[in-house]
């Protein structure tokens, strides 16, 4: 047994450090540092910087624009990313999309988007969830109905993250009305400049704008989008849904944002001394720390041991469940750091004190989006109990 | 990195599972536990057979040189069989033995814990250090060609089945002084040694000892003060690894006992194992089952390879998160169990008990906090 990292993918983390370190524009990195979300603007010119090295893509085959990276050094790029801090590569069009097109796309679809998928050229969004299908996905309504070389969408999504910021979404339509659930639904990638589409805004609890509601009245999309077969968009989504497995446990972001409790504690003033000096805090600080490593030790177990998947092949609900918890008391514990200096309102661009509280109430959403914790627990208990 | 068992790793742990199958049913180690011996001597010298006393022994002196990750899966046995077995103060003592002795006094002492003749215990808590691992109030001084010591040792596991006690006792300084101390052998007969021995809350033997003039040996050089950290720091290396091995052990047990309740027993016309809010406590415990199997692990590389990336704040780490979650399982384990989980009957409730008496030992969870906090006060992203 052992934690080691061998010399070589020592030399791999060392390399992307110093790229980072040199390459990173300082102002992306200071408004994340202070809890800022990058905005589309900073994702987009820094995943094109990534891109030059293939690390936009990183899991990606080279001849699709990857680098091909194995499963240990995606965690380490995705640790330093988050250690920076750095936008990470965006996930809709890397993590989501590209793997679904590869394995379910034709050549043409593949060669055409692709490559603008890793450079940024396209933004995707995630057209799945419905007003009346949250966790129960295969509920979903939005209808396609084929006419000629088209489809006609009707319907609506919602909590579409960045819509508003998006070329493209692919969403899961209902082109069977009468088969059962799961079987009559395709997947579908549908320009969202196409007439037809309005997007809302929801403005979500920490009064920022993430969210969205798609609507589709009578939008016409070429045959030419669907992906994979008529009526097996399912197995797309199922594919989608399960090969994210590397980045679940976000051991990064939550290091990353230990180390800031950490430091605005350091400067925060209390009763003429600082924060830092209070022992409980020092206490709870480090039971964090605690759990993190057991997080970050479970993770490496599970994806880098065959034998460990085989036995709980369930292990991504495992990594989901306690990677949200651990952000969600980060947070907590952020906002309680910024404590009465921390509920001014401030606007986006404030770096000295950064949107702690707000970030707080959002983080609220990670234990709600990709599969609910409760559903995580479903997932696992079935395991457990059949 | 590797995180799997080697085979031979395996195949002690599958002899030694098969073992205490069939010699330490719970029904077994209950009326062991109510015995005046309070453990099973015949048990003990099955495991000397098996190789467990030679683990932490080196080759030099007949042992097998085993390293903690070695002894992680005999501890999770053992841990789960709810053994009685004084193997823990035995790892402990053959360790600080060999890391401060001499060769002739490895060569004297070793061989017959080796064979299950002689049993060590580990004495160097005392009640007022309370938690700190660096108490020590007892006394050694000269007398003649031989040393002799004066105070009190506390909570020392399995004295009342040792034969020889590893003792730390301070030479000069203040008792949370570092340097000054020096680790020594008592014969448990020697004159001068009075063993007050009493069961603990898991039924497990312990014992303290009062030193009143007790003849001692110095083990090795007992002005080397580098040696005698070193040992001690060591011994409770691998003790905190082997408790956090002994905890995963009695969690996945606890785990089991649990799941398989969830799934024969039946209210209101079902299994109680069709109800969400039982299903997701299960899920619960699953998770921390699973970081504490990571968590030990850690603790024992931490142990074997203290140079490695983040072994100096692992071994704290893997006690308090460990800790933790074996509380947090063993308490829902008896709440998934509903009455019967509370009675003594029930193996259920006595996973509990294990596991607050090893959270309790070489450390506690808030005591490994203040300790990892000031670690990471020092360099936070380390």
């Amino acid at each position: 047994m052992d934690l080691q990292l061998t010399p070589e993918q020592q030399a791999f983390r060392a390399d992307v450090r110093a790229f980072i370190e040199e390459r990173l524009p300082q102002d992306i990195r200071e408004r994340l540092r202070a809890g800022h979300p990058p905005r589309k603007e900073e994702t987009v010119r820094w995943q094109r910087i990534l891109n030059e090295r293939g690390w936009a893509a990183p899991h990606w085959p080279r001849c699709f624009g990857g680098a091909e990276l194995g499963q240990i050094e995606r965690l380490i790029l995705m640790d330093e990313l988050y250690r920076a801090p750095a936008p990470l590569p965006q996930v809709f069009n890397i993590t989501m999309l590209g793997p679904v097109l590869m394995k379910f796309g034709t050549p043409e679809q593949c060669e055409h988007f692709l490559p603008r998928l890793a450079n940024l050229d396209l933004w995707f969004c995630q057209g799945f969830s419905e007003p009346g299908s949250g966790s129960d996905l295969a509920s979903l309504r939005t209808a396609a109905r084929r006419e000629g070389d088209h489809y006609i969408v009707n319907g609506q999504k919602i909590w579409t993250t960045t819509a508003h910021w998006a070329d493209w979404t692919f969403a899961l339509v209902r082109t069977d009305p009468e088969a059962r659930k799961q079987a009559g639904i395709s997947f579908l990638l549908i320009d969202l400049k196409s007439p037809g589409i309005t997007i809302r805004p929801i403005t979500s609890i920490d009064g920022e704008h993430h969210l969205n509601e798609v609507f589709f009245d009578d939008v016409r999309v070429p045959v030419g989008n669907l992906v994979g077969q008529e009526n097996k968009g399912w197995d797309c989504a199922k594919f989608l849904l399960s090969n994210e497995r590397t980045g679940i446990a976000n051991v990064g972001l939550c290091r990353e944002r230990l180390d800031h409790a950490r430091a605005v504690a350091a400067r925060m003033p209390q009763a003429g001394g600082f924060l830092i000096d209070d022992p409980k805090l020092l206490a709870e600080m480090a039971a964090l720390d605690a759990e993190i490593r057991a997080l970050e030790v479970t993770n490496w177990r599970f994806l880098l041991t065959p034998s460990a998947q085989q036995e709980m092949p369930a292990f991504a609900s495992v990594l989901k469940l306690k990677g949200v918890e651990l952000q969600q008391e980060i947070n907590a514990l952020l906002a309680r750091v910024a404590g009465p200096t921390g509920l001014e309102k401030r606007d986006s661009d404030e770096l000295e004190h950064g949107p702690l509280v707000p970030r707080y109430f959002y983080s609220r959403a990670a234990s709600i989006y990709g599969g609910t914790s409760e559903v995580q627990k479903d997932i696992l208990s079935k395991f457990i109990l059949g | 990195m590797q995180f799997e068992l080697n085979d031979e790793q395996s195949a002690l742990r599958d002899s030694l599972a098969r073992l205490l199958a069939q010699r330490y049913s719970f029904e077994k180690r209950r009326a062991l536990a109510d015995s005046a011996e309070r453990h099973d001597p015949a048990a003990w010298g099955q495991l000397a057979e098996l190789g467990l006393m030679g683990l932490p022994v080196s080759e030099a002196y007949g042992g097998f040189g085993a390293k903690a990750e070695d002894i992680l899966p005999v501890m999770q046995e053992l841990g789960a069989a709810l053994s009685l077995e004084p193997y823990l103060p035995m790892v402990l003592g053959a360790t600080a033995l060999e890391r401060a002795g001499d060769e002739a006094q490895c060569n004297e002492y070793l061989p017959p814990v080796i064979a299950g003749e002689s049993r060590l215990a580990w004495a160097h808590d005392e009640a007022n250090g309370r938690h700190a691992p660096w108490w020590v109030q007892t006394t050694a001084h000269r007398e003649g060609d031989g040393w002799v010591l004066n105070g009190v040792k506390a909570l020392v596991l399995g004295a009342p089945l040792a034969d020889r006690f590893v003792v730390s006792a301070r030479l000069s300084g203040e008792p949370d002084q570092r340097e000054g101390c020096a680790l020594f052998l008592v014969d448990a007969a020697a004159p001068g040694v009075q063993l007050r021995s009493f069961a603990l809350v898991d039924d497990s033997a312990a014992g303290e000892l009062t030193f009143s003039g007790a003849q001692a040996v110095a083990l090795g050089d007992s002005t080397d003060s580098k040696r005698v950290l070193a040992a001690i720091d060591h011994t409770r290396a691998v003790g905190i690894a082997a408790i956090c091995a002994d905890m995963t052990g009695a969690m996945q047990a606890a785990y089991r006992l649990a799941v398989e309740y969830l799934n024969t027993r039946q209210q209101f016309g079902r299994y109680i194992g069709q109800n969400q809010a039982l299903r997701h406590r299960a899920a619960e415990m699953l998770v921390s089952l699973e970081l504490a199997r990571s968590m030990a692990i850690a603790a024992a590389v931490a142990a074997d390879d203290p140079a490695s990336d983040g072994a100096g704040l692992d071994l704290h780490r893997a006690k308090l998160s460990v800790g933790r979650h074996a509380r947090q399982l063993a308490q829902h384990a008896i709440q998934l169990h509903g009455g019967i989980g509370m009675t003594e009957e029930c193996a259920v409730g006595h996973y509990l008990r294990r596991i607050h008496v090893l959270d309790q030992l070489l450390g506690d969870g808030d005591a490994h906090a203040a300790r990892l906090a000031s670690l990471l006060a020092a360099s936070p992203s380390a």
